[in-house]
């Protein structure tokens, strides 16, 4: 086992040395220039020009790149060029709000989608399972931004039920945070929801063919039972292996998520960052949200060798 | 009313207006004080803070927080003309070369420490560095505090517009405490002298700001006009909330989790007019609508065709979409009302005859070369009038390209290629700050127009500087703007409006360009 | 699929015929797959014709139509331009299915390619599928921002973005299978009678990584269209005025209280394709191979 995480470990060093190449470059294609921005709508190019050389802008490509790794070995993500803070400490403080309302997120998501598969492949076939499939689907086929915008239409500005935006941290005020989170993290789950009801019932439905339920079955198990005992065991394997992807997603779509409901989080900085030409940020940013997700990865490659020991032996490094 | 008590040595006493726009106070003359104290105004606010180091900052995000926070020497009052603040008075010596500005008493910082001259000294010092607008203080010789309550610039050379210059706030020369003027750009603790205190700041979240209690408001008046004047905090806290989404801004104003905001889209407004909870406050003449012509890149290097696109436009149709009704037409690069509005150039402005434009491209032999208008996506209104320009340009039988991309793309294009023909912005601030403001990026160095050599225009222009009179220098600015539209070196489109709003019990507030919240209170 | 590869080596075209038909008899038993094909046809219809089913030009100013809501005459409704909704979601139909199926087209290649290289040769393996590794390790969505971003917002950037997002994602997906196909016997055989790599990777091993491939691109497809809305909603995809579905909702949130129809229909639009390819996919995966799963995201 301490060999399998150990290689996983050291198969990671390659790919975060290129997720921090890439972070890199990446920006240094960019057409825009963040003097301007701070400079405002009507400065002069004297200005521009003045703010780019106190910033460093102006430094060679090659001089900005060993910067860049030199401050990384020293854990420094660099100062941010717009906030008058460090990268490090923008992204750490909004952190918490980003994963509270993931988290929230999938907390809904796996009620929602594991409640629904099971229904769904319990009763095969019938109007329910089509109904719940088809909602798992339209949710993976609804665009995120505009479902975000619906959703205040209805709860926010006709209904009145829910604010529209913002954010109130949950040790501030837990029912504020509810209230304020609960649109923006339903937006957010409801695709992974439709991803994963769908996978919950394909994989229910293969579990309860397997002999040893129709076993139980036919002792005279209670239908419940049998799902909750030995059904559900099984079907949370895949659903642990799809973590890391539904993961990504979480942290993806919260660059939408967050631009649409004006909540202070890592998205949010993401986003505005890159339309604002914050370099550091946008490089830190990436390398971080990438760091964070090889990290959730790792933890479900050993949660998954954990569960199932045959992985940890002839995997093909996939 | 005694607003100016020094007007009469200030040389630009003809700016001085009659005042009496803005907050109507008691007969009796009395200084304001607040009918009701306490509270957290919520203040949405469009864009992000980048900074509020405002010695380094020309963002109008940053001004709205930054103006409650610090305060200069001198500043602006509500229409305009330079009015003391951090000064209690200043002298001007008879050749016009040393300005002494003695220091109002018992002023201190939000650290608890008084306010010197040798702060005002550092401060100065800090802004001839890194201040973005340090042009100012270009023509100063040197500066010293005497004493503790004096402090002394000494010019080069007489520059009248001095003190118009100096209480310039587009990038005010804050008065910050010596230890903070030390500090590299951006890297200051955030202590003024003004009647808010920073208390936090969550990037992209919001700004709070808290009362500061041994804040003491200028004697010389009685309310608040401009950035200056008497000023009180009624409420305990001010928070900016960065709100960017604008149908979230007005829906955060309608369930009252705003208590103000700025930029209510003109649609929205629409509607928002018969809600009894909320209170619409537009802002006049926000920003001049402006499209700059580039004169070196073919084919608007030839004035036929510039005046093709002058005389071939309907301002009403563009400026109606852009901003879909909030605007008004106007040809000049001052606002209505203004002491230096001028009508120079006028009878080239909204012509809107296509014949004419179409008679202009043939003498001007054009032959369907591409016309590129470059805009950008995040200022929509700027979007949709090239958007409606560029089809009305169609219709002239101009080979018009709309060429989109993000603010900072635009810029960068406009300085660093030739790849257009106009460039679509909006002069805000400086217009607002005084005709020199409003003319700086069309004028050489600047050049943003690309003109050839104009000996007639760097005449006037530094005529507008070293007039004497406020006449002259009016004179010169009309003859400017003259040049300006002969020769097209940019077609303005009009003014835009800029809608605020508050909640209905929030009483006090006067639309200005920069919201401010002092003299402001929650009633009840 | 072992065992068929190992039959196809015989008589490959007979077989695959029948196999198709098979794949063709079981599509059309699949209710989904019928819904999600009739889905997806109503759109390419609207983008093959266009210009026949669009009232007026998609970028035609209408000064005295401005915030029309949606009527006979204006099916759609009018936005702030006064522009006919309906012709440019009938428009943006036709781009969004361009970028997606440009996007298809080059991961398809793209992801073949790599995924195949690095299946194939052992030693191009590691190096190739850590740089895989090394992209994927981005949310999806945050990478395409950032490439289209970086590249400045236009159509053909959009495109790249989203190939360069997708790529290692199909790149994985063609790898495994080639994995497998590589140690079946009869593929052995063939190398041992001499074939070359070439000859091996065309005849045996590319076409029995194609049922993935297909799904996969069934589903890629759709993730393109959802990605160039979001890529037009954050202002990075293509420039407006393009009436791309993303841009238009972007154009129309701000007056999504007083005109929500400029918001509502390109957004059904966007959801009716998706919808429409990802039952396709569904359809797709169980025909050619129930037991198949393909990761998703």
């Amino acid at each position: 086992m301490i060999r399998f995480i150990a290689g996983r470990l050291v198969s990671a060093v390659p790919v975060i040395l290129l997720v921090t190449l890439i972070s890199f470059l990446l920006m240094k294609l960019v057409p825009g220039d963040p003097a301007m921005i701070i400079a405002g709508l009507s400065a002069t190019p004297a200005e521009v020009e003045h703010i780019r050389q106190q910033l460093g802008l102006d430094q060679p490509f090659l001089t900005q790149l060993l910067t860049w790794y030199g401050n990384l070995l020293q854990g420094d993500l660099g100062q941010s060029l717009l906030l008058g803070r460090g990268v490090t400490t923008s992204i750490l403080e909004r952190l918490p709000v980003t994963l509270s309302i993931s988290f929230y997120a999938l907390f809904l998501t796996l009620l929602a989608a594991l409640t629904s598969g099971t229904l769904a492949a319990l009763r095969q076939n019938t109007w329910i399972d089509q109904i719940l499939m088809s909602v798992a689907l339209i949710g993976v086929s609804l665009p995120n931004f505009w479902l975000g915008l619906m959703l205040i239409i209805l709860f926010a500005v006709w209904l009145g039920w829910l604010p529209s935006g913002g954010y109130v941290p949950f040790l501030e005020d837990p029912w504020g945070w509810l209230a304020a989170a609960t649109l923006p993290a339903v937006s957010l789950a409801m695709l992974q929801m439709g991803l994963l009801a769908r996978i919950t019932r394909a994989t229910m439905l293969e579990v309860l063919r397997q002999d040893y339920i129709r076993t139980a079955k036919a002792k005279g198990m209670p239908p419940w039972v049998v799902v909750g005992k030995h059904a559900f065991k099984n079907v949370m394997i895949p659903v642990v292996t799809v973590t890391g992807i539904i993961f990504s997603l979480l942290m993806g779509g919260s660059v939408v998520i967050e631009t649409v409901y004006s909540i202070p989080g890592v998205g949010r900085l993401m986003a505005s960052a890159i339309l604002r030409r914050d370099y550091p940020v946008i490089q830190g940013g990436m390398l971080f949200v990438a760091a964070m997700l090889l990290i959730v990865n790792l933890v479900v490659d050993v949660l998954y060798a954990w569960f199932d020991p045959r992985v940890r032996y002839g995997r093909d490094g996939d | 009313m005694t607003i100016l008590k020094h007007s009469r040595r200030m040389l630009c006493g003809a700016a001085v207006m009659a005042i009496g726009t803005f907050a109507a106070l008691p007969a009796s003359a009395a200084q304001f004080t607040c009918p009701n104290k306490g509270g957290d105004m919520v203040f949405g606010q469009e864009a992000q803070v980048a900074g509020l180091d405002m010695h380094f900052s020309s963002a109008i995000s940053a001004r709205n927080v930054a103006m409650h926070i610090y305060e200069s020497l001198m500043t602006r009052g509500e229409d305009n003309s330079p009015i003391h603040e951090l000064a209690e008075s200043h002298e001007v010596s008879d050749d016009g070369l040393t300005y002494t500005f003695k220091l109002r008493p018992g002023i201190t910082f939000h650290n608890g420490k008084a306010m010197t001259s040798a702060d005002v000294l550092a401060s100065f010092e800090r802004y001839q560095k890194i201040g973005i607008d340090r042009a100012t203080l270009e023509p100063v010789e040197s500066m010293t505090a005497p004493d503790p309550s004096t402090f002394v610039i000494k010019l080069k050379n007489k520059v009248p517009v001095f003190i118009e210059q100096l209480s310039s706030f587009r990038v005010p020369i804050v008065i910050l405490p010596a230890e903070e003027a030390a500090k590299e750009a951006n890297q200051i603790e955030y202590i003024g002298t003004g009647p808010y205190k920073f208390a936090e700041w969550v990037p992209d979240g919001f700004v709070k700001l808290e009362r500061f209690d041994d804040y003491v408001p200028n004697p010389a008046f009685e309310g608040k006009t401009g950035f200056g004047g008497y000023k009180v905090a009624c409420f305990d806290t001010v928070t900016f909330r960065i709100v960017k989404e604008p149908g979230a801004r007005v829906a955060g104003l309608e369930t009252g989790e705003l208590q103000g905001v700025e930029d209510v889209p003109t649609k929205a407004a629409e509607r928002l007019a018969d809600n009894p909870d909320i209170k619409l406050i537009p802002v006049e003449n926000w920003w001049i609508h402006i499209a700059i012509v580039n004169q070196s890149s073919p084919p608007t290097d030839k004035l036929g065709v510039r005046k093709a696109i002058q005389v071939g436009l309907d301002m009403e149709e563009i400026m109606e979409i852009a901003t879909d009704g909030a605007y008004t037409l106007n040809h000049g690069l001052q606002y209505p009302g203004n002491p230096y509005f001028v009508e120079g150039g006028k009878e080239w402005y909204n012509v809107n005859d296509k014949e004419r434009a179409k008679q202009y491209l043939e003498e001007a032999g054009y032959n369907g070369e591409p016309v590129v208008l470059l805009t950008n996506s995040d200022y929509t209104n700027m979007y949709n009038a090239a958007l409606v320009m560029s089809e009305q340009l169609k219709d002239i039988g101009i080979n018009a390209e709309l060429k989109v991309v993000d603010w900072p793309t635009s810029r960068q294009e406009r300085d660093n290629t030739d790849n257009w023909n106009l460039f679509f912005t909006g002069f805000g601030t400086g217009p607002s700050i005084g005709p020199q403001g409003a003319v700086v990026d069309l004028v050489p160095p600047a050049n943003l127009s690309r003109a050839p050599e104009n000996p007639e225009l760097n005449d006037a222009w530094s005529r507008m500087q070293l007039e004497e009179t406020f006449e002259g220098r009016k004179a010169a600015f009309n003859d400017v703007q003259t040049i300006f539209y002969e020769n097209a070196y940019a077609i303005v489109m009009g003014d835009i409006q800029k809608v605020q709003a508050v909640r209905s019990n929030v009483e006090g507030f006067v639309p200005f360009r920069i919201p401010r919240l002092w003299n402001v209170w929650f009633e009840g | 699929m072992a065992t068929e590869a190992a039959a196809l080596t015989r008589d490959e075209s007979w077989l695959a015929r029948l196999r198709r038909n098979r794949v063709l008899r079981r599509l059309r038993q699949h209710k989904l797959f019928l819904t999600g094909f009739a889905l997806f046809a109503i759109v390419l219809v609207m983008a093959i014709f266009a210009p026949l089913i669009a009232p007026l030009p998609p970028d035609e100013i209408q000064f005295r139509h401005r915030f029309e809501p949606p009527s006979l005459e204006f099916p759609m409704g009018t936005d702030n331009f006064g522009r006919d909704l309906l012709s440019r979601v009938v428009y943006g139909a036709r781009l969004s299915l361009e970028i997606g199926f440009t996007v298809v087209l080059l991961t398809g290649l793209f992801g073949t390619a790599i995924g195949a290289a690095a299946g194939y040769f052992r030693k191009l393996d590691n190096p190739l599928m850590r740089v895989m590794d090394a992209l994927m390790a981005f949310p999806a969505i945050l990478l395409a921002v950032a490439i289209a971003a970086a590249l400045g917002a236009s159509a053909v950037n959009a495109v790249i973005a989203l190939a360069a997002v997708y790529t290692p994602r199909t790149a994985r997906i063609v790898r495994a299978s080639v994995l497998v196909v590589r140690e079946m016997e009869y593929v052995q055989a063939a190398r041992a009678c001499g074939a070359t790599n070439w000859r091996i990777m065309r005849r045996h091993i590319l076409p029995n990584s194609l049922a993935p491939l297909i799904v996969q691109l069934t589903f890629i497809f759709a993730y393109a269209v959802l990605a160039e809305a979001i890529l037009s909603f954050l202002g990075v995809g293509p420039e407006p005025p393009t009436p791309t579905w993303g841009n238009i909702v972007a154009e129309g949130r701000q007056y999504i209280r007083e005109a929500p129809w400029i918001t509502l229909f390109p957004g059904l639009a966007i959801a009716m394709t998706v919808l429409g390819l990802n039952l396709l996919g569904d359809g797709l995966r169980d025909a050619l191979d129930p037991r198949m799963r393909v990761q998703q995201g």
